[in-house]
This record gives C-alpha cells, sequence and structure tokens, in this order.
C-alpha cells in the first residue's frame, strides 16, 4: 500500500540502450497516488520501452525508479504484486472463457481460493460479462474483450494500473465507456498509468508526459502544455501543441 | 514456489491444448499414423522368393534339383524361362527375385561323378534381401548334393555331422512388428513433447500472453514447469495408449516391469522436454516450431537404431548416437517389452538417458529464462 | 497465351522470399546434403561382421578349426571367446552380440564316431531382419560344413576324391557388391526431391493467403498459369541443382554410379520434380495456411516417397491395401526409374510406363492447380 501523499511512481535519469541504441535517454517524472497519468508519443518514442521497465518487464539499463513503493531495480517481485497491466493486443486467452481467464489469473496472483467467488463476481459485475462468462472469448466483440482484460488486470486488487495503448482499434462509444470507468477507478485511489499514441485521449488524464524519441518533451497538465507550446493560442489542441513543439515552429 | 500457480498454469494449458483443434489432431493422429506405418510398412520379413526357372536339362537329375527348391515353401518357381534373353528380361523386369539356370550337361556329369554347375542369378537390388535369399539357396544345393550322393554311392550315408539347433532367443518369431511397435512409443512419445512444447511456448509469445505472464508476480520455474508438466502428463498417457495398443491389437507380450516402462519415460522426457524448449527459443513462429522439429527429428530417428542398425554405421557416426536419447530408450523399451531384462542389464542406458537428460534440460532451461528477460 | 514478363514478376518475386528465408534456404540445400551424407554413411541394412560370441566346451583341434573358419567368413566376427553358456547369454542380453555358438563337450568324438552331433546357436531375435538374415548365414555355413565333412566322409570310405554332385554358382545381378547404399543413395534423391519440390512449395501460396496478398494478387492482370509457372520456377531450378549436386556426391563420396544414361535422369528428375511442385502448390491452394500445409505436405509428400515408395521398405510384404496405396505415390515409379538407371541400366524401352505415368500425374494435378485459382478468382 502506499500512503496517500506519496507518489505512486517515480522515476530520475531512467535510461534503456539496445546495443548502441538509446531508446530511452534519462527521463524523470513521477506520478502522484490516485492520478490518471498519460504517457503520450509517437510510435517508437520509447513509451512501451519506459512501461515495461516500470513494469518488471525490462531492466533499465541506469538509473533509478521505485513504483508502488519498491525499487524497480531490486525488488521488481514485489512490484509485480502491486500493479495490474494491460498490453495493446488484450492478451486474453482466446480459447477460454472469460470465467477461465479470470480463474486463471487469480490462481496466478496467488489470491487465495476461498475469496475466488467473490473476486469472480466482482470483476464479471464490474465488466458486464456475466452473461457471456462461459463464451469462448474469441467469439466477443472487442469492446467486451477490452473490459474483460481490464477485469484480469484488476483482479487482485493493484494499487497502480498500467495501460499500453489501450484504446487502440476501439469504436468511439467504447472509449467513452473506457474513460469514464478509468476515472471511477482513479475515483478510489487507483493510479492509472497510460500510454497512447493518440493525442485527444490525453484530455480525459490530469498530468501528462510528452515524450519522443526517448526525450521528455513536455510536462504538465493538458492546458499548461498548450499554453506553453502555442502561448497565442489557447484553443489549439494537443495534436497542434506537439507538432510545434517537435519542429519546434510556433503554434 | 506456489502449487496454486503452477496448477492453475496446468490447468490452462490442458484447456488450450485440448481446445485447439490442430493439437488434437496431432494427439491423435500422430500415433496412429505411426503405429499403422511401423506396424505395417517396415516389414523385412522374406514371405516369398519368386523363382524364374531356365532348365535346359529336363532330366530326372534337373527335376531334382527343381523339386527341391519348390519343396521349401519359400521359394516359388513362378516363370518358366525358354532361353538366356527372358531369363535377363525376366530379372531386369523384376518379375523375378532369383532366376536358376541349369546347363544341358547336368546329368551326364553328375551320372560320371563330377561336378555340374547351376547359375543362381539374384536380383541384389535391395542387397539385404537379396543376402538372405542367396543363403537359403546355399541349403537348398547342399541338400541336393546330399541326395545325389546317397544315389550315386547308395551305402549307409551316417557320417559324423553338425546338427545346427538355432534357438531365438527373444522375439522367437522373428516378428517385424515385435521390433518395431515397441520402438513407436518411444518415437511417438519424442514427437509429441518436441513438436507441441515448442508450439505451446510460440502461441502464447503470438498471442502476446507471455507478456502478460512476465508482468505478474509468476516466477520463471513456475512458468517452466506449468509449461512443461502437462505434456509429462499426456506423453506418459500417450506411452499407456500405444503399450495398449501394442500388447492387444498387435499381441507384443510385455516381458518385462511396467515400472521400469514408466521411469524410462519420464528420463527420456527430460531430454525431449528440452529440446522442445529449445526450439521455442529459436522460432518465432509455430510455423518454424515445426519445421525445426522436423529437422530435429530427422536424424534423431535415422541414428537411433529404431530401422537401421547402430553396429552398420561407421564408427565416428556410433560415437555421434550417444548423444541421441532415443538410442538408450530403444534398448531400454525393446529390452522391457522383448527381454523382459530388469534394471541390472539396462542401468547403463538409464544412466545415461539420465546424464544426458540433466544437461540438455537445465541448459534449454537456462537459454529460455534468459529469453524471457 | 502467357506473358513472360507477367511470369518473370512472379519469379522474382518468390526467389527474393526464398533467398531470405534462412528456413526455406536450409530446406533447400543442407537437408539435402544431410540426408545424403546420412543415407550414404551411415545407414546400411546389410549385416555382415555379425558380432558373435563362442562357448567351446570341446576345445579339441577339430573344434577350434570349426571356430576358426568361422570367424574367416566375411558373415561372422568372433568377438569373444567365453567360458560358459551363461557368460555368452550375458552378452546377448547386454546387445553386446547377436548370435551365440556352443559347442558341446565331446562333440568331435561324436562326429568322428559318425553321429550327429548338436550344435548349439543362440541368436538375438530382437531385429527381426538382422536375426533372420543371421540365422540364414548360420544355416549355410553349417550346411556348407557338413557338405564337407560328408566328402571327407565319403572320402574315407575309400572312394576316389569324391566332388560335390552340384555346384551352385551365384551370381548377383544389379548391385553385384550387395552394398545397400547402391540401392539407398539413389533412392534418397526421390525424398530429396519430394522435400524441396513439395514441402517447401507447399508454403508459398499458403503464405500469400494468410498475409492477404492474395487478394491484391487477384486483382492485377495476372493469369493463373503465369502465377502458378511464376511460382514454380525458382523451386524447379533449386530442385534440379539438388539432383545434380546429388548425384554428384552419390558418384564422388560414395562411388555410387549410373549404370544407364544420364540425360534420361535429367528428363526423369525433371518430370518427377514437376509433379512434386505440382503436388505442392496443390498442397498449399487447398489448405490456405501455411501451419497445415506444411502438415499436410509431410503426411502426403515426404512420408510416403519415404516409406510407400519401394525405397528400403519392400512394397511386397505390405498389407494389400498398402500395396494398392503405392501405385498412387509418384515415388513409386520415379525409384523405379532410378533403380532401371543406376543398377539395371535400362532405358527408354523398358522405363516409358513410369515415365507416362509421371507425366499423366503432372498433368492432372497442373490442371487442378489451375482450376482451384481460377474458381478462386484468379
Amino acid at each position: 500500500m502506499i500512503p496517500s501523499n506519496a507518489e505512486a511512481v517515480s522515476v530520475h535519469d531512467l535510461e534503456k540502450r539496445f546495443g548502441a541504441f538509446v531508446a530511452v535517454d534519462k527521463i524523470t517524472f513521477s506520478v502522484k497516488r490516485g492520478e490518471i497519468f498519460g504517457f503520450l508519443g509517437p510510435n517508437g518514442s520509447g513509451k512501451s520501452t519506459t512501461i515495461r521497465m516500470l513494469c518488471g518487464i525490462l531492466t533499465p539499463t541506469s538509473g533509478q525508479g521505485q513504483v508502488a513503493g519498491h525499487d524497480i531495480m531490486k525488488e521488481p517481485e514485489e512490484i509485480k504484486k502491486s500493479i495490474g497491466y494491460m498490453s495493446q493486443k488484450f492478451s486474453l486467452y482466446e480459447d477460454m472463457s472469460p470465467y477461465e481467464n479470470i480463474r486463471f489469473y487469480l490462481g496466478v496472483y496467488s489470491v487465495p481460493e476461498g475469496q475466488w467467488k467473490e473476486r469472480m463476481d466482482w470483476i464479471l459485475d464490474m465488466a458486464r460479462l456475466q452473461e457471456v462468462k462461459d463464451r469462448r472469448t474469441r467469439e466477443l466483440p472487442q469492446g467486451w474483450r477490452q473490459r474483460l482484460a481490464l477485469g484480469c488486470a484488476l483482479l487482485h486488487r493493484p494499487d497502480i494500473l498500467f495501460l499500453d495503448e489501450p484504446t487502440s482499434g476501439v469504436d468511439p462509444i467504447t472509449r467513452q465507456h473506457f474513460w469514464n470507468f478509468i476515472r471511477e477507478l482513479a475515483a478510489e485511489g487507483i493510479t492509472v498509468f497510460v500510454t497512447t499514441h493518440y493525442m485527444d485521449e490525453a484530455r480525459h488524464c490530469e498530468r501528462i508526459v510528452m515524450i519522443n524519441e526517448g526525450r521528455i518533451v513536455a510536462t504538465g497538465s493538458s492546458p499548461e502544455i498548450i499554453a506553453m507550446a502555442c502561448p497565442s493560442r489557447p484553443d489549439a489542441s494537443l495534436n497542434e501543441a506537439f507538432i510545434a513543439l517537435m519542429t519546434r515552429k510556433i503554434c | 514456489m506456489s502449487w496454486l500457480r503452477i496448477r492453475e498454469l496446468v490447468r490452462k494449458e490442458f484447456i488450450l491444448l485440448f481446445r485447439d483443434p490442430r493439437t488434437r489432431r496431432v494427439l491423435i493422429t500422430a500415433p496412429l499414423v505411426m503405429l499403422l506405418l511401423f506396424g505395417y510398412v517396415v516389414n523385412y520379413d522374406i514371405k516369398l522368393i519368386r523363382v524364374g526357372l531356365l532348365d535346359q536339362s529336363h532330366t530326372r537329375e534337373s527335376r531334382m534339383v527343381v523339386d527341391a527348391f519348390s519343396a521349401s515353401k519359400i521359394f516359388m518357381i513362378t516363370q518358366i524361362l525358354r532361353d538366356d534373353r527372358e531369363l535377363e528380361q525376366s530379372l531386369l523386369n523384376a518379375k523375378v527375385d532369383m532366376a536358376i539356370k541349369i546347363g544341358p550337361d547336368l546329368a551326364r556329369k553328375i551320372r560320371k561323378g563330377e561336378t555340374a554347375e547351376i547359375q543362381i542369378i539374384a536380383d541384389g537390388t535391395m542387397s539385404n534381401m537379396a543376402s538372405i535369399r542367396i543363403a537359403y539357396s546355399v541349403q537348398i544345393i547342399d541338400k541336393i548334393n546330399q541326395d545325389l550322393l546317397k544315389e550315386l554311392y547308395p551305402q549307409r550315408m551316417d557320417y559324423g555331422k553338425i546338427d545346427g539347433r538355432i534357438r531365438t532367443w527373444y522375439n522367437s518369431n522373428l516378428d517385424s512388428q515385435h521390433f518395431f511397435v515397441p520402438g513407436i512409443v518411444a518415437f511417438v512419445v519424442m514427437l509429441i513433447t518436441l513438436l507441441l512444447t515448442s508450439i505451446a511456448v510460440i502461441k502464447e509469445k503470438e498471442m502476446g500472453t507471455i507478456e502478460q505472464l512476465i508482468v505478474t508476480p509468476l516466477k520463471p520455474t513456475e512458468l517452466i514447469l506449468g509449461k512443461t508438466i502437462p505434456y509429462i502428463i499426456i506423453s506418459l498417457a500417450q506411452m499407456v495408449m500405444v503399450t495398449i495398443i501394442a500388447i492387444f491389437w498387435f499381441e507384443i507380450p510385455l516381458a518385462g516391469s511396467i515400472f521400469l516402462l514408466f521411469s524410462a519415460t519420464c528420463l527420456f522426457l527430460l531430454s525431449t522436454l528440452g529440446v522442445g524448449l529449445f526450439i521455442s527459443t529459436v522460432s518465432k513462429t509455430q510455423q518454424q516450431a515445426m519445421m525445426t522439429t522436423f529437422f530435429f527429428i530427422l536424424p534423431f530417428f535415422m541414428l537411433s537404431g529404431f530401422v537401421f542398425p547402430i553396429v552398420n554405421m561407421p564408427v565416428f557416426v556410433q560415437w555421434l548416437t550417444y548423444l541421441n536419447p532415443l538410442r538408450y530408450m530403444l534398448i531400454i523399451i525393446r529390452g522391457i517389452f522383448l527381454k523382459g531384462v530388469g534394471i541390472d542389464v539396462l542401468w547403463h542406458q538409464y544412466a545415461a538417458m539420465a546424464i544426458l537428460g540433466v544437461v540438455v534440460f537445465t541448459a534449454a532451461i537456462r537459454r529460455f529464462r534468459k529469453r524471457l528477460d | 497465351m502467357l506473358n513472360l514478363r507477367n511470369i518473370q514478376a512472379v519469379t522474382r518475386k518468390e526467389f527474393y522470399h526464398l533467398i531470405r528465408d534462412f528456413r526455406s534456404l536450409y530446406l533447400a540445400f543442407a537437408l539435402p546434403l544431410l540426408l545424403i551424407l546420412l543415407f550414404g554413411y551411415a545407414l546400411s541394412l546389410d549385416v555382415d561382421n555379425v558380432e558373435t560370441v563362442v562357448v567351446d566346451y570341446d576345445n579339441t583341434d577339430f573344434s577350434r578349426d570349426f571356430i576358426r573358419h568361422l570367424d574367416g567368413s566375411p558373415y561372422f566376427h568372433i568377438a569373444a571367446h567365453l567360458p560358459n553358456t551363461k557368460a555368452a547369454t550375458d552378452y546377448l542380453d547386454e546387445g553386446r552380440a547377436i548370435l551365440v555358438i556352443v559347442i558341446p563337450v565331446n562333440w568331435t568324438r561324436d562326429i568322428r564316431s559318425e553321429r550327429v552331433s548338436p550344435l548349439q546357436a543362440l541368436l538375438d531375435g530382437s531385429d527381426p531382419s538382422f536375426a533372420n538374415i543371421t540365422r540364414g548365414y548360420v544355416n549355410a555355413f553349417i550346411s556348407q560344413y557338413n557338405q564337407k565333412l560328408l566328402i571327407q566322409f565319403l572320402n574315407r570310405q575309400g572312394m576316389e576324391q569324391i566332388k560335390p554332385p552340384v555346384d551352385g554358382q551365384i551370381r548377383v545381378w544389379f548391385n553385384e557388391d550387395l552394398e545397400s547404399r547402391n540401392f539407398i543413395v539413389p533412392g534418397i534423391i526421390a525424398v530429396i526431391i519430394m522435400i524441396v519440390g513439395a514441402m517447401l512449395t507447399s508454403l508459398i501460396i499458403a503464405r500469400e493467403y494468410e498475409n492477404g496478398t492474395m487478394e491484391t494478387i487477384k486483382s492485377l492482370p495476372l493469369t493463373a498459369g503465369e502465377f502458378l509457372i511464376g511460382k514454380a520456377i525458382p523451386y524447379f531450378f533449386v530442385g534440379l541443382t539438388d539432383v545434380l549436386i546429388s548425384i554428384l556426391m552419390g558418384q564422388v563420396l560414395f562411388g555410387v554410379v549410373m549404370k544407364s544414361s544420364f540425360w534420361l535422369m535429367i528428363m526423369a528428375s525433371s518430370i518427377y520434380l514437376a509433379v512434386a511442385l505440382a503436388l505442392g502448390l496443390f498442397i498449399s491452394s487447398v489448405t490456405k495456411s501455411q501451419l497445415l500445409a506444411n502438415q499436410g505436405a509431410i503426411l502426403l509428400t515426404y512420408l510416403p516417397s519415404l516409406l510407400l515408395s519401394n525405397f528400403v521398405f519392400p512394397v511386397i510384404n505390405m498389407p494389400k491395401v498398402l500395396q494398392l496405396v503405392t501405385y498412387i505415390v509418384p515415388a513409386t515409379y520415379f525409384i523405379n526409374i532410378l533403380s532401371g538407371l543406376y543398377l539395371r541400366n535400362l532405358g527408354l524401352a523398358h522405363l516409358w510406363p513410369s515415365y507416362l505415368v509421371m507425366i499423366v500425374m503432372f498433368t492432372v494435378l497442373a490442371a487442378l492447380n489451375y482450376v482451384l485459382l481460377k474458381r478462386e478468382g484468379l
């Protein structure tokens, strides 16, 4: 558990090199507990690499970081117990039903068996999958699978939720529902860390970090960044702000 | 180590395995096809030798020669040839396996106490079959000689001679099936573990669920156990299934101990699972995994003593076979099925398999872990 | 009419695919080499120098002479002289010997007294083919020895030099040195062509379906005929190269020489290769999935060419049902031609039926391929 005023995530000079290629170039930022935090950037900017380092999937080349109160270099296993992760592909077992997928992850997260029934019902209700709980996941529409994937990431009641490009290829209505749900989670105290390359989605995030070619380009809330990049146009979109920052042209 | 986690992993693996129509097919068809093939295709027993006869003598003596061959159930005169050209054609066209040419002066020479020549021409194409046909012919000729001498020198022929009593130790019917079918148990286990283990890991990679698993508190050891235990269980089940078919359909007796068979299979699995895991680390797609499995299986199969005898291989190659777990497994399986021998004889093979298995498995795991990171 | 430029374009693209995929290259070149080496060096079905152990309870000049003759025969190799039967059967149990010869006490005395004396032979029957041949050898050896004894006996009776009435002169035709490699090495070419021709090509059309590029291809002004030919050409050349390499290696490494015409061989290989290619493309078009195509190819091309073509396993010994199946296996006819060209020095006059069957098979498969693609809208 993280104390209420502490930081859920904090990294300092985090770096990842693959041979000579620097994917993440000494970045520093932090995320407050209960925040909806956006990590924005184009493809190949280092977003996925960063999120993988925070989740314990990749080992950083150098730098320091703390996630859910644990050091990412020294205690990656502890971190994994307190976080949930949803990948771009949703990573579900297509040949298994929602029920079977949830049950599987309940086991993997070592949730005591006595609590399984209760958790199962909770997740199925929350994800509105009660009726299809025994159908093959392969047969479910995209939006439902997204809910299932979210459910599987939450069933062990993590402190932080990492979402990697969660709305790629999802229709606008489903997206709307998705963000509503994220807000509910944040209200309950769960920190949500989202990466995306859709700039317009950033408006859902309380704070944003913009990353390009491994380096942080801007930090702050959405209006703050627009003000910084396009001082003369307060109604500019985040997209335009990003382009301005990248090309160093005026907005 | 959490057994709960491992249990759920194993459960998931089984569900996926049985729901994927392709793997289901492999589980059923692979053993059946193999049993069919090696039960019925691979068979070197000599049941019939087709003979073309060119008799230029047409005498009582030549008749004796011909009858001696026909009397044995194996030789059958299927073609009567009229001249050398027909003889040549019959062999060229593979209408006969052997041609016998009896010259016109056979009777004359025999009656004069001289040696008459009979030409026995064997089709050497399949040299192993030809060798044995020749050996049979030699015996027939000797019998002919015995009879002729008895006639020529009518007196007591009680001479001191050797009575060869050949007893076959194990597999007394010299049944091809007895030899091959037990080996199928080993081969099926190998094929299934190599193929399915590597595909199982790669499927997770392709689905993206491996990444999902890495993010959880799941330890690499648990993941590996979760991935291998199902295939151990399945392999043992396959072993039982093939053994039952061997005993009840092919009527091959199981002379030895089932427990020994089980333990041998487990040791064998160490090697094959190791190779399967290894294949999963060098393949990116399921189809690549299939091809790589195929590459491994071929030499494993050829150089194991399954069909081709190891003693016939060049010494260098024989040394290579020591690295092949199938080689040891075959000796053990045949020993247990056909010879009924026990651990006192087979312990070399068990030890070798154990060492090989441990080495291969640990190396594979090490590589697998590195890939996970 | 076929547009050559279109064909060229398809061929070039397919060629790039082939060159860039490490695994295809392996299948195309390394595997055939491996097979030749394996089958040429390592695999032999011939039986000689059978590991034998002898227990001589008699221990006389006569018995020792017998054993010497045994060892002198190319068929037997005396691995050890053991003191008792138990030691000998241990050798059998451990697999260190296949044959045990036990000469009983008073053997020589019995024979000299013109009695029938038993000689015990124990044979490891585990490998029945081996055992059968060995048993044949033992019987033949004893039979010959007995003949010698009989002649000696008759001579002792006061007859002048008695000769055996009949001398069976054994001649071997076609594989004169009775080496199994002489039929295995050419035969492996049939397997190699199937692997290259069918297994490789089984993937290429399925790949287009899986990648979605098939849709694009259908919309091009490319006819089905041009597509098929263009796809097949690179693999045809790979296959032919493999054939040439195999023939060369067979000759240089193993001394396996073709007795008949080289050009007949090339002609037969080309036709058979064409059949393999057509078969592979067919499997690819039907399954539309690389994984399935791979499995199908192994089942329908590689295995039959290995097992049901009279290559190493005599078809004559198989159940009638399987024997009938071999009639539709292309490899059967090619193996027949190979046997004729390599071992029997036959020409077209004898072999034309096999050539014809293969040509017919190719035509049928090519037509099926064409129809299939046309139906898909190419």
